[in-house]
């Protein structure tokens, strides 16, 4: 009997988890698309329900309704795949993120998270490295020129980055020693790590920027010169998939900004329920994206590179010494 | 402050990427200033200045009769040739248009028929909503010419309007005057 509530409670978890991470886009969509009017001085979707709240299910019917084209000279399994490969990853993830201690529903105890890994910080960076694949696929099946170049692009983006992505949490782990999630937001009860390792911080997120492929990174999809980078040719629900995706990732490297460098749910000042805290704190950072994308440029290819290659890692590793050697 | 001084304050900057946050600073400013988009035609509609040139009308005089005296001469200046006047006496003996017809869909409102007319019967009023499904409707005769909207009294500014659908397109609205579009512009 306990075994089945066991069972049931993790399905339930993982069903609710899939649901919250497909329908977020539809918000995120529509927050964008209104932070991007107000900083252009524009309003932004009005038309469709109150202040064009209802625009991204209009949006949802249309990309459902629409041809699923596939390209004649397209490798027609490859592009079956690819969007799947794409979509998969970010939810995997998803089921080694802790969003909170315990809660108590009708007297019993409930854990806000699907698995308490031990290593579920290098299970989260080798299920995001994965992601690469889907991107691959699609822009080599479609057999288009803009899609190979794109998808050339964020392969090459996304290796370079997830190299100083996994060393700037190395200083995280050594501080919390231990690769659990769970644990590195206890170890952060009284200080956050981003008073210890702001260097660690500001590697993570400019190589979760690029890793997510927003601005100023979106190399991969960038409008003026490859149409829409990788995912050119796709079209309805296929495409859909990629935003999906996408949005899934800008959520997940918030979320890790978040538990890693912010504390998790641990509050300062403001005695606020944790979970609260936990999703004030990942709106910021989610904000922080969008803000982003329509204040700065796109760096050029080389520029990226050099980023990555010459400034991110010199930096992280340093970062590693640094906190090495204060610890020991 | 020297010039040394300057460049390692402009270097500790760049290092702090003071121009990057004061992009995002100038971003975050315009984020809560007032949105430019005039909502129209669901909520807002623009009157037009005095000077503006839209669809035509004809006057009256104090009488209540039409001033034009059917002399041509705007029909002669159209460089579009899109106005046809045919003449005829009436009952007191003037000369009267009989037929007055301007093909809106030629019209380029460039105004030489205002300027041509010797008795101040034609000008280009405020009106710029006549769009149609058909050229053939663009055709507008003397008695639809005469019931056109004149030249604007007050113009320039944003009015609340309301699109109504239910018989026709049209953008309803009561106000005879706007506000000032150009307050929303920030000026910096």
């Amino acid at each position: 009997m306990e075994l089945i509530v066991a069972l049931g409670l993790i399905v339930f978890k993982v069903a609710l988890l899939i649901a919250i991470l497909l329908l977020l886009p539809l918000p995120l969509t529509w927050l964008e698309r209104k932070i991007a009017g107000h900083i252009q001085q524009r309003m932004g979707p009005m038309r469709v329900g109150w202040h064009g709240l209802l625009q991204p299910v209009a949006d949802g019917i249309k990309l459902l309704s629409k041809e699923d084209h596939i390209p004649a000279e397209a490798d027609r399994f490859l592009f079956k795949l690819a969007p799947i490969l794409a979509l998969a990853p970010p939810f995997v993830v998803f089921v080694a993120i802790p969003f909170g201690e315990t809660v108590s529903v009708l007297g019993a105890e409930i854990t806000l998270y699907v698995s308490n890994m031990n290593v579920a910080l290098l299970f989260v960076f080798a299920v995001i490295g994965l992601e690469v694949y889907g991107v691959i696929f699609g822009g080599w099946a479609a057999n288009s020129k803009y899609a190979v170049l794109g998808s050339l692009r964020t392969c090459a983006q996304m290796i370079s980055y997830e190299i100083p992505m996994g060393f700037a949490v190395i200083g995280v782990v050594m501080l919390a020693q231990s690769m659990s999630l769970l644990d590195i937001v206890r170890a952060q009860a009284d200080v956050w790590n981003i008073v210890y390792q702001p260097v660690g911080f500001f590697v993570f997120f400019v190589a979760g920027l690029a890793e997510a492929q927003r601005i100023p990174f979106d190399l991969a999809e960038a409008e003026g010169d490859l149409g829409a980078g990788f995912h050119t040719e796709y079209s309805g629900i296929r495409f859909a998939f990629f935003m999906v995706s996408e949005y899934a990732i800008v959520l997940l490297v918030s979320v890790l900004v978040v538990i890693l460098f912010f504390g998790g749910w641990n509050g300062v000042l403001v005695p606020l329920p944790p979970l609260l805290w936990f999703v004030l704190k990942v709106a910021f950072f989610i904000y922080l994206f969008i803000w982003f994308r329509f204040t700065f440029p796109r760096y050029r290819y080389d520029q990226l590179m050099a980023i990555g290659w010459k400034v991110l890692l010199p930096l992280s590793m340093a970062n590693i010494i640094i906190t090495g050697i204060v610890l020991f | 402050m020297s010039r040394a001084q300057e460049r390692i304050g402009a270097w500790i900057g760049w290092a702090f990427f003071a121009d990057l946050a004061s992009a995002l600073a100038l971003t975050f400013g315009y984020m809560f200033s007032r949105s430019v988009t005039m909502q129209y035609p669901d909520k807002e509609k623009w009157l037009p200045y005095a000077r503006y040139r839209g669809h035509h009308f004809l006057k009256r005089d104090q009488e209540g009769e039409i001033k034009c005296v059917a002399c041509e001469l705007c029909a002669r200046i159209c460089p579009c040739d899109c106005i046809e006047v045919i003449p005829y006496q009436d009952d007191k003996g003037n000369r009267r248009p009989a037929k007055f017809e301007i093909d809106m869909a030629r019209c380029l409102f460039c105004g030489l028929c205002e300027d041509a007319c010797p008795a101040d019967a034609i000008a280009l009023g405020q009106q710029y909503e006549f769009s149609s499904f058909s050229s053939r409707d663009l055709v507008i005769g003397r008695d639809n010419l005469l019931g056109k909207p004149g030249k604007a009294a007050t113009g320039g500014g944003v009015v609340a309007a309301r699109l109504n659908t239910e018989q026709d397109v049209l953008v309803e609205t009561s106000e005879p005057h706007g506000y000032n579009w150009w307050r929303n512009i920030r000026q910096t």
